[in-house]
């Protein structure tokens, strides 16, 4: 018997420390790995004075969104009434926001770039990503920021960075991380798992020719005179690709088109 | 004292039922993709995780948190099985038994913990899902090994003249529906719920084209699903055949069958819901039942059926 009781205390022990081990949690996301814009001499980003804009245009009846079911949140049910549905596809006047629209390949080689030092935010407010899709430099300073009175977690679905999940459960909190290596074919997914309708896209470029659609499906990049391979992603419709040429002071207006018909790659 | 030990096995029984349940649970999880709605482990958004407000229980957290929460009731629930066991039970391999559900019990909370910390990987999260159904069927085999039927003896059956003695085939179909188990949770944690979207075709074919370890982990269910199948009307026809009036052994067969319909029935409901939770839910839970079931029977069998009746009374005596 005092035998069965010693091993009874042990299995307690075993339990109870299985029960506290462990721990903490993570104030800052995690540190990036690798990156950097290169080696080479810095580019003179004045010589990037040519102008390639135009308007990513949506052919036909967009597609519906999906309903969006808040209820599992009260404050987040509070907000249902201004989003009732995802932010998938957004059309104005024919233009398809939320495009990165960016050069993919002809930029110069043997180059770096300065590095983007300003933080960009994404904020989490009303139990949505805003903005929904935006690109960042490598190495440049994301601040991931949560405005609700309820709990988020951000959680980046990088394949070529490492991936990360953290918690915000305070409003007003805010965390900083850097994404090391580019990810832009196809961006990074945020997802908040606690929502799941939450969700937002974030494409990494090592360069800093890159830009996302306006509401009205408008863009602008300055290049510097070159040959390009410039390209344009959605979530839903993928991405196209088309070859621009710019010399110096150029003004070229060019245009992207999706349709229904196009698809996003799993 | 024999009040005491029928009680032992009523809290066996309980604790059975409440794995069942905290199995659906964790397939809840899944099927929400709340998996990571608590980025942090042992610990809730840096709360003890008993201390979490649950007005914050909101989203994804209800169902990844209430998992955490049912798995520690368990994990108390076995503790006390334990100890329980070590101070009443006089056969100890009974009470060695119940210690290895509670160190399943407790690694099944460190891989829980281990899936949360490094994301997800399939191959952490299918042991989680695998550990499980093994933890589950431990517990049965308590609940069987503490009832009065098995302490006073099971009645001997003459085992009848068959191609696959009934022993060998309850545990052929039993490592059958493990396995099927193990597929359906690679399945699910590689996402590969949908690789095949139709049913009861693949994509319009008997054989889908192989483009993906998604579609033929998913095809391999399928395959296993008839297995199993049919592993399961072989035993039930055996037993109607050869054991009809032996209850112990013919209802829980008559169960499996029954049960195995059910899952054949979710898990094509499930595909054409496109994983509706619900459903999906289901299925992970009528798995385990399956399962359980299966696993009852073969215990039962491997008891009960003798090749000597009165050889095994001679020596019993």
């Amino acid at each position: 018997m005092h035998k069965r009781t010693i091993l009874l205390g042990a299995l307690l022990l075993a339990v109870a420390l299985a029960g506290a081990c462990g721990g903490g949690n993570d104030d800052d996301l995690p540190p990036v790995e690798g990156g950097g814009s290169g080696g080479g001499p810095t580019f003179d980003m004045s010589k990037a004075n040519a102008t390639v804009s135009g308007k990513i245009a949506f052919e036909g009846t967009p597609p519906p969104n999906d309903k969006i079911q808040m209820s599992a949140d009260p404050f987040c049910q509070m907000h249902a009434s201004s989003y009732p549905v995802a932010e998938t596809v957004k059309v104005n006047n024919g233009g398809l926001e939320n495009v990165i629209v960016y050069v993919s390949s002809g930029l110069p080689t043997g180059v770096s770039y300065a590095p983007a030092t300003q933080p960009l935010e994404v904020d989490q407010m009303n139990c949505h990503y805003i903005p929904h899709v935006f690109t960042i430099r490598t190495n440049q300073p994301l601040k991931v920021k949560n405005s609700d009175m309820t709990l988020h977690n951000i959680h980046a679905y990088a394949e070529k960075n490492p991936q990360f999940n953290v918690g915000q459960a305070v409003q007003g909190m805010v965390n900083e991380t850097k994404f090391g290596l580019p990810e832009n074919a196809p961006p990074i997914p945020l997802r908040c798992d606690v929502h799941r309708w939450m969700g937002a896209f974030v494409g990494v470029f090592e360069h800093p020719f890159h830009t996302v659609s306006k509401p009205d499906g408008t863009f602008e990049l300055k290049l510097p005179p070159g040959t390009y391979e410039v390209t344009a992603w959605h979530e839903k419709f993928g991405k196209k690709t088309m070859m621009v040429e710019v010399k110096d002071n150029d003004k070229k207006d060019v245009g992207f088109s999706f349709s229904v018909a196009d698809k996003a790659a799993d | 004292m024999r009040h005491e030990n029928l009680a032992l096995h009523r809290f066996a029984l309980f604790l059975a039922c409440c794995t069942a349940f905290l199995i659906f649970v964790g397939g809840l999880v899944t099927s929400t993709e709340s998996g990571l709605a608590v980025p942090d482990w042992p610990t809730t958004y840096g709360w003890n995780m008993f201390t979490f407000p649950y007005s914050m229980w909101v989203g994804g957290i209800f169902y990844e948190h209430g998992h955490r929460y049912v798995a520690s009731i368990v994990g108390f629930f076995t503790v006390v099985l334990t100890v329980w066991m070590w101070m009443r039970e006089k056969r100890a391999w009974v009470r060695w038994l119940s210690t290895a559900a509670l160190a399943a019990v407790i690694i099944q909370g460190l891989l829980g913990g281990l899936t949360v910390r490094l994301l997800l990987p399939t191959w952490v999260s299918t042991l989680h899902a695998c550990l499980a159904q093994t933890y589950f069927c431990t517990v049965i085999a308590l609940a069987v090994f503490t009832s009065p039927e098995w302490k006073h003896g099971l009645p001997l059956v003459k085992a009848r003249t068959q191609s696959v003695p009934l022993q060998t085939l309850c545990i052929m179909t039993t490592a059958a529906v493990y396995l099927q188990l193990i597929l359906g949770a690679l399945m699910r944690h590689m996402d590969a719920g949908l690789a095949i979207p139709d049913f009861p075709l693949a994509m319009g074919q008997i054989i889908p084209p192989f483009t993906s370890g998604k579609i033929v982990v998913h095809f391999a269910h399928r395959v296993g699903a008839v297995i199993v199948a049919s592993m399961i009307i072989w035993t039930f026809s055996t037993i109607a055949r050869s054991y009809r009036h032996e209850r112990l052994l013919f209802r829980p067969a008559l169960a499996m069958l029954v049960l195995v319909i059910v899952q054949i029935a979710l898990g094509a409901t499930a595909i054409w819901t496109a994983k509706a939770v619900y459903p999906t839910t289901a299925h992970v839970l009528n798995g385990a039942l399956v399962l359980g079931t299966s696993f009852l029977l073969t215990l039962r069998a491997c008891a009960m059926v003798v090749m000597d009746i009165s050889r095994e009374y001679r020596s019993a005596v």
